[in-house]
């Protein structure tokens, strides 16, 4: 028996043939079931997301597994078997185990850290158990594949740093003002990306919101979605000065916010910095504004140049992740191999045990009148001789299963031990 | 035997200031707990080292400044720590433990010539004196370590292409509070040192200054640090508030670079 996993994904099939293989749930449970009663696998996890389509399985001929499945896969979604075969990649035992590790911790994603896959491969193996094609093998490798994502999250910032604008405005605003609570907001101008990064603003505590629009009754719409107060356009200056925090986004070409109108809103604002997030194009706020101490000015440009830099970031903390799921393989596979030869080695220790106290037995029985100390002396001798010869083969066995090539060891000691059913 | 305790301190101090740096480059908690450990092991090295030092001398071992350098160090430590703690700074030790190595390394050069206290130089008012202003320059340490984060964070900020630091520094509202609460702390001290010493010299010596380089530089610092203070008190802070913070530690490090290079009365 074997543990296998077959699947293609963004790296390496297009995204015409992820769509047609993708399935939905009824589909899935049908699937399932049916790889169930076919035989070909003892146990099957089937992970179906937009980036990915990929079948955990254990089975006695891997290679017959995985044709099975997906045989059934392209028979249901109409997809010719011979191209989907050509994009597999398939990976047993170490490998397969390094694999569903890797991609439940989204090491795997197509953004790295992002946060849906962990919940993805939950829901698929909650499916999974519910249609009882979850044995101890897949459950042992998926627990602990939710415990390592979990690990990599808490222990590396792949998931940290925004890779959306909106965010990276937010974690800007974060390492200007500390926490955001208590923080004012003033949207100038109105727009689906302006209304969002206020949004995610005022989840983080912001508080109280202002919106200027040229349009009034644009203004108190907006006000109106976002709990905010409408300001009438030609009061900007007092807003200005008023707020921590200014969104622009408006259509204007030249910029509404200019220079002298920033310096008097600086004036008397002691220690509170302004955060400009300037989402417009053409610019609404003048760049020379950023020249003033204090003020700190983002354009959609620079937001974007934050954005790739929180990328590299968490690629080196990948990097991190990986050596940490190394680690994790590497226990998972030494706890798994000694699971695996524990029992052997019990057997073979009681088969031993057994020779030597029948042979100690038989010898006293010829030796009437032996004192205590000759008694116990052979006792000693033989249980020592064999540990003696003990100790080579079940270090051997517990090494083999370390470096996972336990099973041609544990057939060898079998067979030469005579310890029958395995 | 406080010889061999004060060089295993410094030692301590030497592979913190290390893993420190390794853990400004490198996010593992792991280095970050050594360091912490290391410090603290060093810091207790050198409690040791200084309580017997100071049962052997008979006296505070304060009476030269190289001994005053190295209980400075010893506050800086403390102080370090416990800023770290509370303020959730963890890189902390990566801008404060550089300085303590270079004044355990200053003060470990001048250790061996330990001389006599001139008989001027006696009395409680004079202890009082050297640990008022070492609890000063413990505080403004730090506030030099909490200036120099604000001003590194701050460029980051402004130039708009986040590098490490920006991912590795708090954020600029800690650093400038840190700042401005370690100078609120030391000020008063330094301030009650000085005029501790000035009163003392008076007294003992019949003038104000004698001209000593010592005494006058850290007059310097002490206008340095009051003029910020009145500024923060003002409005001040940010920027500006920062480079008064690094202007002051400059010329705090001078005055004891003068005490110990110049010729004069505090020998």
């Amino acid at each position: 028996m074997a543990l296998v996993v077959a699947g293609l994904s963004h790296k390496n099939a297009p995204v015409e043939l992820r769509e047609q293989l993708a399935l939905e749930e009824d589909k899935l449970r049908e699937l399932l079931r049916e790889v169930a009663a076919g035989g070909a696998a003892r146990e099957a996890v089937v992970v179906s997301t937009c980036n990915r389509v990929e079948v955990y399985a254990v089975a006695d001929v891997p290679d017959e597994a995985r044709a099975a499945v997906f045989r059934q896969l392209c028979r249901h979604r109409g997809v010719d078997q011979a191209a989907v075969e050509a994009v597999l990649y398939t990976h047993v035992e170490g490998e397969a185990v390094r694999h569903a590790f890797r991609v439940t911790a989204s090491l795997d994603s197509m953004m790295i850290g992002e946060p849906q896959i962990l919940g993805q491969v939950k829901d698929a193996f909650a499916l999974a158990q519910a249609c009882e094609t979850v044995g101890p093998t897949l459950h042992t490798l998926f627990t602990q594949a939710f415990a390592v994502a979990k690990k990599v999250r808490t222990e590396t910032e792949i998931a940290r740093h925004a890779v959306s604008v909106s965010f990276a405005a937010v974690e800007l605003a974060k390492k200007i003002f500390g926490g955001l609570a208590g923080k004012a907001i003033l949207l100038v101008g109105a727009g689906k990306m302006s209304e969002l990064a206020a949004k995610h603003l005022v989840e983080q505590g912001a508080f109280p919101i202002y919106v200027a629009n040229r349009t009034w009754a644009r203004a108190q719409e907006l006000a109106r979605a976002l709990a905010g107060t409408p300001v009438p356009f030609e009061e900007l200056d007092a807003a200005l000065a008023g707020t921590d925090i200014v969104i622009t986004s408006t259509a204007a070409t030249e910029p509404v916010v200019t220079l002298p109108r920033v310096q008097q809103a600086m004036q008397g604002r002691r220690s509170r910095p302004l955060f400009f997030i300037d989402i417009a194009v053409p610019r609404n706020v003048e760049a020379s504004v950023d020249t003033l101490d204090d003020v700190y000015c983002y354009d959609i440009d620079d937001l974007h140049q934050v954005v790739d830099a929180n990328i590299r970031e968490r690629l080196r903390e990948a990097q991190r992740a990986e050596a940490l799921v190394d680690r994790e393989v590497a226990k998972y596979l030494a706890r798994l191999g000694d699971v695996e030869v524990i029992p052997t080695i019990v057997s073979l220790r009681e088969r031993l045990e057994e020779i030597r106290a029948g042979e100690v037995k038989k010898t006293l029985a010829r030796l009437q009148g032996a004192s205590p100390e000759t008694r116990e002396a052979l006792e000693a001798l033989s249980a020592a001789i064999v540990n003696k010869i003990l100790h080579a083969p079940i270090t051997k066995l517990r090494e083999s299963s370390r470096a996972g090539a336990s099973r041609s060891w544990l057939d060898l000691v079998h067979e030469l031990f005579a310890l029958g059913r395995k | 035997m406080h010889a061999i305790l004060q060089n295993l301190s410094i030692l301590a101090y030497v592979a913190a200031t290390g893993l420190s740096f390794a853990y400004l480059v490198q996010r593992e908690e792991l280095i970050h707990r050594l360091a912490s450990v290391i410090t603290g092991a060093g810091w207790v090295a050198q409690t040791v080292a200084l309580v017997a030092l100071g049962h052997e001398l008979g006296r505070p071992p304060l009476g030269s400044l190289g001994e005053a350098v190295s209980v400075a160090v010893w506050g800086i430590v403390l102080l370090e720590m416990w800023v770290e703690r509370r303020a959730r700074v963890k890189v902390l030790g990566a801008f404060v433990l550089p300085v303590v190595l270079v004044f355990s390394l200053k003060a470990a050069a001048t250790r061996q010539q330990l001389p006599e206290i001139a008989p001027a130089l006696s009395g409680a008012w004079l202890w009082v004196h050297i640990g008022l202003a070492l609890v000063g320059i413990a505080a403004f340490a730090l506030n030099f370590a909490g200036a120099l984060m604000y001003l590194l964070q701050e460029r980051q900020l402004k130039a708009k292409r986040p590098g490490k630091l920006y991912y590795r520094l708090p954020d600029l509202e800690t650093l400038d509070r840190l700042s401005y609460r370690t100078l609120a702390l030391g000020f008063p001290f330094l301030t009650t040192g000085l005029v501790l010493g000035v009163l003392w010299a008076g007294a003992a010596w019949g003038s104000v200054f004698a001209f000593d380089p010592l005494a006058l530089l850290s007059f310097v610092a002490w206008v340095i640090y009051a003029g910020t203070l009145a500024g923060r008190v003002a409005g001040w802070h940010g920027r500006r508030a920062a480079y008064f913070a690094m202007f002051g530690f400059a010329a705090l490090v001078l005055t004891l670079g003068a005490g110990l290079f110049l010729p004069g009365k505090h020998g």
